[in-house]
């Protein structure tokens, strides 16, 4: 790491006066105590909160920690990067700390060292060998309706291959909609579970090549599903001279869509890379009470419980992913909902995975899924 | 990458106690407690163990291993950790973890009272309190804090004046031998809810000590009325001394629930709730008054208050309605929005203390003096005063703060300069007490308190003979 950058970020580091309230949501007006915080909450030691990741952190940086260890492989990758704790230092002290970007940057200091985990490299010799993040052959059949439309729909790899219905959803409501659309015939893997993971290099080739596709079908607005790989085009990637939208804000910008009420009471989860990390919380509500009614839960928006599945921890710390989500999934009941709604493909399979071992009739869904549903074709 | 690793013979022991999950000594999982808000005068150190024990005879049977075995042990409750007071000073010490013991044991809204354990934070508490339209007394420390701490530690400057200065009724403390101790009237029955039981005032005595003296497993404290008549007034001064008169009127009648005089740059913002307004246009000194109170006597009071306010020599300020709530909140609800003085700069550095209200010109003079000596630039330099009923003695707490750059690592070389005079200054001008015994006011001090600190010594090594608690945090 270069002097400048470490000194920018043991600065940070520097600046968190260990106040913890970045491990709650707002406290006042009505006085009641939320966790805010998924690994803390679930692994208990100051190591799987914001404050002692970042002490774990200025060890590294310092060369104090030469060695991995299991509970530094765990304190660095039991964390879903949800952003929560940096929202609400930042909403309270109006610090700048970028937490999940900073515990981004250590695990890219790990991964330098040596020390990714097995189950995150696995998945980049996945990548390497088949482009998507789930070693699957490219079997989701996918055509493009005009090859020269001014719409590109990445799909993603997990509404490729283990939440097809999505992406299902996703083209019956361009069909639907008389929209013409295009999608990549070679679509690769984004690569953000790679640079969620550390693994930055592995992730270049991926990005190069996806880049060149979407140059190369002259598309002018590129629609997305996947909150994740959204986020990793808008971060991650050069500017490519295209809209990079989210199909909630595609749907909004349509405006009126003849669409009826499924008489379904639901609460929206916000996911983390939709909601915190790009800002976009309107549309998804608006989009979704044309269709469903919302009951509100506790902990919304900025201050949304994470499901518990992103940055590589459901890959590696399952157990964890799928308590975080069955905390979610009772906020939901608690609020009256009869179905949890997201926008986020990641999202959905951990939250479906939950709702499936309770056993206790929850349904899970994405937002296109139950417009597709509503829309009259 | 596969972990293979040999714990040492200690760990196992802790794990057979406490479960393997909540016993360590990965370096990475103790390097998380190296450091607290206070680095720059206690540096980091990495305890070798943390020990998260789920009840108190885990922690019974902790100790009296660490007791044999001559292991440091550090008790932290909920890791909202200033000074350094749980930060290693030796090697191979064992921090034991409380934050799993969570439970509130009871709430008695006929007595008004608590009991908790050592995880149970101010937020928890009043969760579960406001339905009584009860609630704890708060001290100006995060909501996440942990009650028992704070209220073991010593009576908290709570953010409301009118609870007084003592919240702790009774509680059971293990010693490093494994003997439990319960304090006040919990020795002698199922009751806790009274201070003094048998002989002295043990309550009293094992406080203060921060952990030296055994680990506190349950307290009861007392629980404070929330009323529905609130009304709220911000008077401002231009300089510390004028308001001294109003505050002594407003205590001395016993008028107000929270009486704070901050400046109008640091806790002001706080209490707020917003760093945009234009402060500096402000009085220098804004004194920032709650009144409460049933019907009737409500209105009397009120009535008072605004009499008191006009022959204050201060100017009334008008400030939005989401101001008066969030001061409400703040006060009477924990803090949270207070917390936005982290965010001033990046960290603080305070000197907590208690003495009269007669002194507290003389405090800010001396706090301000001092601070510019050493280099301080005169912006970094704060200042509040929170009363305290009864007002014998004129009792307030006093804050001198210095909100300073966190990642400036050379301004902990003008804060060191700063404390080393400072302490010997404000022990000269005169003070009740320090707040707590924080890292470098021991020192000075004991020289000052004659044989008393012999007396205290030879206390703690009666309770800890192998001086395993919290080791070199007081002498």
């Amino acid at each position: 790491m270069e002097q400048e950058r470490k000194e920018e970020i043991l600065s940070a580091i520097h600046h968190c006066v260990k106040c913890k309230l970045c491990s709650i949501s707002s406290f006042h007006p009505n006085a009641e105590w939320l966790p805010l915080c998924p690994s803390g909450q679930f692994y208990g030691y100051q190591a799987f909160y914001a404050p002692g990741r970042m002490e774990i952190f200025r060890e590294i940086l310092d060369g104090e920690i030469t060695e991995p260890s299991e509970g530094l492989l765990k304190s660095a990758y039991a964390c879903t990067l949800c952003g929560a704790c940096y929202e609400r230092c930042k909403q309270i002290t109006s610090m700048e700390l970028r937490l999940p970007e900073l515990f981004e940057e250590m695990r890219a200091e790990l991964v330098k060292k040596g020390w990714a985990l097995d189950v995150h490299k696995n998945i980049a010799d996945k990548i390497k060998e088949t482009r998507n993040a789930y070693g699957e052959k490219y079997e989701y059949k996918a055509k493009s309706t005009d090859g020269n439309a001014d719409v590109l729909y990445y799909i993603g790899c997990t509404a490729r291959y283990r939440v097809p219905e999505i992406a299902d959803a996703m083209l019956q409501i361009f069909d639907k909609l008389g929209i013409k659309y295009q999608v990549m015939d070679e679509e690769w893997c984004c690569g953000s579970v790679l640079l969620r993971t550390g693994q930055v290099e592995a992730a270049k080739e991926l990005m190069e090549h996806n880049i060149e596709e979407i140059k190369m079908s002259g598309a002018k607005t590129v629609v997305f599903t996947c909150p994740g790989c959204l986020m990793t085009f808008e971060r991650n990637y050069p500017d490519m001279g295209v809209e990079l939208l989210h199909s909630t804000q595609l749907l909004t910008r349509l405006g009126s869509m003849k669409v009826k009420k499924l008489g379904l009471e639901v609460a929206y989860h916000d996911p983390c890379h939709l909601g915190r990390d790009l800002g976009i919380y309107d549309e998804p509500r608006a989009v979704l009470s044309t269709v469903a009614d919302i009951k509100k839960m506790k902990r919304e928006r900025e201050e949304a419980w994470c499901c518990g599945s992103g940055g590589g921890v459901k890959s590696a710390y399952d157990e964890f992913a799928l308590w975080s989500a069955e905390e979610r999934l009772k906020e939901a009941k608690e609020a009256g909902a009869a179905a949890l709604v997201s926008a986020c493909p990641f999202c959905k399979r951990n939250l479906k995975e939950a709702a499936d071992k309770e056993g206790k009739g929850t349904e899970v869904y994405d937002i296109v899924e139950l417009v597709n549903r509503s829309l009259e074709g | 990458m596969k972990m293979t690793r040999s714990l040492s013979k200690f760990v196992k022991e802790l794990q057979t106690i406490v479960g393997e999950e909540n016993a360590t000594d990965d370096k990475a999982i103790c390097a998380s407690y190296s450091r607290d808000q206070h680095w720059h005068f206690v540096p980091a150190k990495n305890p070798a163990y943390i020990v998260r024990p789920g009840n108190k005879e885990e922690v019974r049977r902790v100790l009296t291993f660490a007791n044999n075995e001559k292991i440091p042990v550090i008790p932290y409750s909920t890791g909202i950790n200033v000074r350094g007071l749980t930060i290693p000073v030796h090697e191979r010490s064992i921090l034991l973890d409380l934050s799993r013991m969570n439970r509130i044991v009871e709430i008695n809204p006929e007595m008004m009272t608590a009991t908790v354990e050592p995880g149970v934070t101010f937020g928890m508490l009043l969760e579960k309190t406001k339905k009584y339209k009860l609630r704890p007394a708060f001290p100006d420390a995060p909501l996440t804090a942990s009650v028992l701490a704070n209220y073991y530690l010593r009576g908290i400057y709570q953010t409301s004046a009118v609870d007084g200065h003592d919240h702790t009724l009774s509680y059971e403390m293990v010693l490093p031998n494994g003997e439990t101790i319960k304090t006040g009237s919990r020795s002698l029955s199922e009751m806790p809810y009274f201070r003094y039981g048998v002989g002295p005032d043990f309550t009293g005595v094992f406080c203060a000590h921060p952990g030296t003296c055994g680990v506190v497993t349950e307290l009861t404290a007392k629980l404070y009325r929330l009323y529905d008549n609130r009304k709220e007034y911000f008077v401002g001064f231009d300089d510390a001394g004028t308001p001294r008169k109003i505050i002594y009127n407003l205590m001395h009648d016993e008028l107000a629930a929270s009486i704070r005089l901050v400046d109008n740059q640091s806790w002001l913002k706080g209490i707020c709730g917003t760093f945009d307004y234009p402060y500096e246009k402000l009085p220098k000194f804004v004194l920032c008054v709650l009144v409460e109170g049933v019907d009737g006597i409500f209105e009397a009071k009120d009535k008072l208050v605004q009499e008191y306010i006009k022959e204050s020599g201060g100017t009334v300020l008008e400030f939005p309605e989401e101001f008066k709530r969030t001061f409400e909140e703040e006060s009477l609800g924990g803090a949270e929005k207070s917390c936005m003085v982290f965010g001033l700069r990046g960290n603080y550095h305070c000197i907590g203390l208690y003495g009269p209200l007669t002194l507290a010109a003389q405090y800010y003079e001396v706090h301000e003096k001092t601070a510019l000596e050493v280099g301080i630039p005169q912006d970094h330099i704060h200042f509040y005063i929170n009363p305290i009923y009864s007002f014998h003695g004129q009792l307030c707490y006093f804050e001198l703060d210095i909100f300073y750059d966190g990642g400036d690592l050379g301004f902990g070389e003008k804060l060191r300069n700063y404390n080393e005079k400072q302490f010997q200054r404000l022990l000269d001008l005169g003070i009740y007490g320090w707040f707590r015994p924080y890292a470098g006011i021991i020192g000075p001090t004991a020289d000052r308190i004659g044989y008393l600190a012999e007396v205290w010594k030879k206390f703690l090594r009666v309770l800890d003979p192998n001086e395993i608690m919290n080791r070199g945090k007081l002498f």
